[in-house]
């Protein structure tokens, strides 16, 4: 399957440090007369989207900027609870660029790129002066200096929050600064639209045909550039903490179009969610992982002990992270907390109704620091845990279970944030990213707003300046017709299939396939089986989903057919990817591969790499490319956490 | 967490186009588990709509975590529904009991023009923040972010209004659909912040105008945006938008 | 002036003249008030602050053009808001509940406004436009409150001046920002204390007039 093509990064020669600033040297530069001659096309409104929206504006460019939500306001990163990592080194604690890269990277297992990870530590620092300086009313210590602290696997108090809603004023900031560019007319806003389909000609990504999700009208736009940022796919799962409307049809449209798809498996399960209650739960609702900084995870040292937590003596109470991992404690890594949440529970040592679920308990933390202190810090998540399940943390541990939350896979792209498709850029979630095969608390919203604001303003600049676009316009050149007609079609097949079962039915059903098999661990066994599985489902979706209403009207059950269409071929993707990685990285865990510590046991021999995945036909098994990934100033390492 | 059922019976807001006429539709709601949340229950419901070759109920909803302020209706004439503080979809439905009726309607105000059932066009509070609800900075320029001390309880009364979500249930719970309260969020978190001072009064002149602008009520200082905030938001804010507002135009 | 104009055509401009307005009205309600506790002093002392009174001549005119000037805006600029404010919501709720922050006087602000503007007219037939060479002011009050339904209508009316007071009084330091976490509680308080200062002070004298004296 592998092929020879080399996907070339681009990563720009030189010492590590100085990669970045050599690199937006050598950049061509758009003259600023000319920069209002170019026309931008970025989907998605999130913390990527907004963000470069707003700072290409800001250079004078003219962005259409579409989103699926009625508000660019709405983007899920507003979700985003803990909050942001910065290499400031505030605290005086020993933090560096250096350290954020080399944790960014450990913390990846080793599959990310260096250079990438690299500048994104560096324009960590940026990010916090910038949004500041936009009015985010970050938390502040007495002295009226920015308070930091510590977060998710990290050793050093480097993240910046504003209490438990880091993501929701970051991108009310971002949001503002778009909404400033649309007073200005430089941006024009396409609210509840979903991109179905990426238009190119002559190889180049010059536009994007839309649904208008109100009137149902196929509308198509051209641009000189397409920049994608449309967020994760965690919902392939069903059941995950992103909304509702988070998708991947964007990203698999262009995958279609000839964007490598990149490392599609690596999903990261996050430790601190609320459990499961019941078969039509809609979403997972995700608790900032700060709280492991105070909380303390346990389990009863007896499996099947369904005394009330009250009851069980300290002695009875197994503390697995912190004895399994003394250093780190309860602070391990996403994946690792995960995987191990999931052992006590497989082992029968579960807690709550369903045995699916860890108690997460504050008593220590209150007894040492008050009520008081404890709400000033978890306040707003102990308040939304009482909401959702009616008890009450200060009183009682919280249950807490994994829960898939961010995708590391997504789009290829090179340093510049290029896809394989010229002209069309990823941003924030969407691509494939810094995160590598696990990502760390706090870094996606470093990483989202890094792209938009200091990445792609560059970048895009020099390829708008070093290409020759030929004339192009949306109503007239051909590509676009065609691509309606195929977006139209598709709709009208939907609509016509007229069978018994509802699109939710499928979506649920494929959750539990991937959850069960490609899920918290793996194994060739299980994936091979969710491969077959998928297959038939998907074929059963396409005669047998049945979606009321019209395409001519807002229409709720034909927005998600065509998203779980997509999943029911994505899925496949995952499970192709995960098979073909035969080694365990990060949130990858397959049972095959592993230390005698139950370790994820990399293979850095044969899968120091990013998987790259080429569509070459519907029903027909993907181009597998190779990016080998060469580190030059970290040694690869066993990670651990001891 | 066993799960208690319980029955309900909903009338729904149904209308098809802003010009068509529209009504309260009867459902039933069958074995509704007490842990659903508010939405949970209406997708249950619309899953029995769509077995019976129905249309669904149309409503806006996203993370479903009481974020993002995209979801919202007037449950039993209450903005979000009865529980302080909640958006709809962190209502559950525990907090309703086994044979009670729910008259779900959609957000109603001129600002608001309907799309569908639940589905109302909210585009006119964008409009305001585009108006002025932000710091004129570009990228790149700013200085470093210790550089600037603002005292804690600045900070933690620009947070308070910055808590905003922009669900607009204030205009829905207003007697006379006002955004007051929403607008006031916004210029009262930029006004509290040093940084956000030097355009302050611009800002609150523009946001207020443009507020009028979109066809929104006035303020009469009923108070009942404050009582269904979920975002608990208070009405505070609305004095500071009304002295920034003075202040602006007076100066 | 165009910049004061365009801020009183705002939605803030027009509370503030609702505020303003509705401040003078509550300082003259105050005022009134303590002149017409003369009527418990018997009738000398009341005549006698008829008279002071009267005896400020042309200042008299001016307050008096001053507060119909100010009666006019607050009931135009009423009439406006309340307008408005029906316009903002086309669509009427089927089922509307209070979540807690309306009170009766806040409901009933526009009903109670043009109830008082009714009392305010038939006081002013009452006692203000009549043939003053006749009779004296007290003669006048004497023989109105000696028919029952004045006695009953006067009462009433104070109460619904009560009522638009308890709203009208805290809302206007909303109104003008005066909202503040420490000072706002005795604002409130103050509001409420006023309310019943006047339905008491104004609402007994009928009743006294009537039965008492």
């Amino acid at each position: 399957m592998s092929s020879e093509v080399k996907l070339d990064a681009k990563i720009p020669d030189g010492p590590l440090a100085e990669k970045w600033d050599r690199h937006q040297f050598n950049l061509k530069l758009v003259n600023p007369a000319n920069k209002k001659k170019f026309q931008i096309i970025v989907v998605g409104t999130g913390l990527a989207g907004a963000s470069a929206a707003a700072t290409l504006a800001e250079l004078g460019y003219n962005v259409k900027n579409f989103c699926i939500q009625d508000s660019p306001r709405r983007a899920h990163s507003i979700a985003a609870q803990g909050g942001i990592n910065a290499a400031k080194n505030y605290a005086n604690d020993g933090d560096s660029v250096w350290r954020l890269f080399y944790d960014t990277i450990k913390g990846g297992d080793f599959r990310a790129r260096e250079g990438n990870v690299y500048r994104l530590a560096q324009l960590s620092c940026n990010i916090i002066d910038h949004c500041v300086a936009q009015g985010i009313p970050f938390a502040r210590d007495y002295g009226g200096l920015l308070d930091n602290r510590s977060f998710g696997g990290a050793q050093v108090s480097r993240t910046f929050y504003a209490k438990g809603q880091t993501g929701q004023q970051l991108l009310l900031g971002a949001y503002s600064a778009l909404m400033r560019q649309v007073a200005t007319g430089k941006v024009t806003l396409f609210p509840r639209r979903e991109m179905l389909d990426l238009v190119t000609v002559d190889g180049k990504a010059r536009g994007i045909v839309t649904r208008n999700l109100i009137t149902g009208d196929i509308e198509t736009y051209d641009a000189h550039a397409v920049v994608l940022a449309t967020g994760g796919y965690g919902n392939v799962f069903n059941l995950s903490t992103n909304a509702m409307a988070s998708n991947v049809t964007a990203a698999f449209r262009a995958y279609k179009k000839g964007a490598y798809f990149a490392n599609p498996c690596f999903t990261q399960i996050h430790p601190t969610c609320i459990p499961v209650h019941g078969t039509y739960q809609s979403k997972l609702t995700l608790m900032s992982e700060s709280l492991r900084n105070d909380g303390r995870v346990w389990v009863p040292k007896k499996p099947g002990d369904k005394r009330r937590p009250a009851e069980i003596p300290e002695s009875e109470r197994d503390y697995f992270l912190e004895n399994k991992y003394p250093s780190f404690g309860n602070l391990v890594p996403r994946d690792v907390a995960s995987r191990n949440a999931k052992e006590q529970c497989d082992k029968g040592k579960g807690v709550g109704e369903t045995g699916l679920a860890v108690y997460l308990d504050f008593a220590d933390a209150i007894a040492r620091d008050g009520e008081d202190v404890i709400a000033g810090k978890y306040g707003n998540l102990f308040e939304m845990y009482e909401k959702i399940t009616g008890e009450n943390p200060y009183k009682t541990p919280m249950m807490i279970y994994p829960a898939v939350h961010y995708t590391m896979g997504g789009l290829w792209v090179d340093y510049n944030l290029m896809s394989t498709i010229d002209g069309l850029f990823v941003l924030g979630e969407a691509n494939f990213s810094d995160h590598g095969a696990n990502r760390l608390g706090a870094s996606a919203l470093m990483q989202g707003l890094a792209d938009g604001y200091f990445v792609i303003p560059y970048t895009i600049g020099g390829y708008l300046a070093g290409t020759e676009f030929a004339d192009v316009n949306a109503a007239k050149t051909p590509e676009f017709a065609e691509s309606v007609d195929a977006v139209q079609r598709r709709v009208d097949k939907f609509l016509s299939i007229n069978g018994n079962r509802t699109v939710s039915e499928f979506h649920r059903e494929l959750g539990l396939i991937l959850w069960e098999h490609c899920g918290m661990s793996r194994n060739e066994e299980g994936l091979v089986k969710a491969k077959t599985l998928i297959q038939n489902l998907r074929r059963e979706f396409w005669e047998n989903v049945y979606i009321p209403g019209t395409g001519q009207d807002l229409n709720q059950s034909l927005e998600n057919a065509g998203r779980v269409a997509d999943y029911l071929e994505f899925g496949e993707l995952m499970v192709n990817d995960a098979l073909e990685r035969k080694e365990s990285c990060g949130c990858h865990f397959n049972t095959a591969y592993q230390t005698d510590e139950n370790e994820a046991k990399r293979d850095d021999e044969n899968f120091c790499h990013v998987a790259a995945w080429e569509y070459t036909g519907d029903d027909e098994t993907p181009r597998f490319h190779k990016e080998p990934l060469v580190f030059e100033n970290v040694e690869l390492s066993q990670r651990s956490y001891k | 967490m066993i799960s208690k059922t319980i029955n309900l019976t909903l009338k729904v807001w149904r209308q098809n186009r802003s010009d068509k006429i529209g009504r309260l539709e009867t459902y039933p709601a069958k074995d509704i588990s007490v842990d659903m949340s508010f939405l949970e229950m209406l997708d249950v419901v619309n899953e029995d709509l769509t077995r019976q070759k129905k249309e669904p109920i149309a409503f806006d909803h996203d993370c479903r975590e009481g974020i993002c302020g995209m979801c919202g209706a007037v449950v039993n004439g209450r903005a979000h529904g009865h529980e302080k503080e909640t958006t709809l979809c962190q209502l559950h439905m525990r907090h309703f009991s086994d044979g009670d009726t729910i008259v779900i309607e959609p957000w109603r105000a001129r600002a608001f023009p309907l799309i569908k059932d639940l589905v109302v066009d909210r585009s006119a509070l964008d409009k305001v923040i585009a108006a002025g609800g932000y710091i004129s900075v570009n990228a790149g320029g700013a200085p470093d972010a210790n550089s600037l001390p603002i005292s804690r309880d600045v900070a933690e009364k620009a947070f308070n209004a910055a808590a905003c979500i922009g669900c607009g249930a204030c205009v829905a719970a207003c007697p006379n659909a006002s955004a007051m309260l929403f607008v006031s969020a916004k210029v009262s978190h930029l006004a509290a912040l040093p940084q956000g001072k030097p355009e302050a009064a611009r800002r609150a002149m523009a946001m207020v105008r443009q507020m009028d602008a979109c066809g929104f009520g006035n303020c009469s200082n009923e108070t009942e945006c404050e009582a269904e905030c979920p975002k608990g938001i208070s009405i505070i804010e609305i004095a500071r938008l009304n002295r920034e507002y003075f202040k602006s135009e007076f100066a | 002036m165009n910049w004061f104009i365009e801020m009183l055509r705002s939605s803030i401009g027009k509370k503030l003249m609702m505020a303003i307005t509705g401040l003078a009205f509550i300082l003259f309600l105050l005022i009134h008030l303590i002149g017409n506790l003369t009527l418990y002093g018997g009738k000398e002392l009341f005549l006698s602050y008829v008279d002071h009174l009267h005896a400020l001549g042309p200042l008299i005119r001016v307050a008096e053009i001053g507060l119909l000037t100010f009666a006019i805006i607050h009931v135009s600029t009423g009439l406006i808001l309340f307008w408005q404010n029906l316009q903002a919501r086309p669509v009427r709720y089927q089922v509307d509940k209070r979540a807690g922050g309306r009170t009766i006087g806040s409901a009933t602000m526009p009903y109670t406004g043009v109830l008082i503007l009714g009392f305010v007219v038939v006081h002013l037939l009452n006692f203000h436009f009549i043939d003053h060479t006749q009779q004296t002011v007290f003669q006048a009050v004497d023989a109105t409150f000696a028919m029952l339904p004045y006695v009953v209508f006067y009462t009433v009316a104070v109460i619904v001046v009560a009522i638009h007071v308890s709203h009208g009084f805290w809302s206007l330091f909303q109104t003008i920002g005066a909202n503040h976490i420490k000072y706002m509680p005795a604002i409130k308080g103050l509001g409420v204390i006023i309310s019943l200062l006047v339905a008491a002070g104004f609402g007994f004298i009928p009743v006294y007039v009537s039965f008492i004296m």
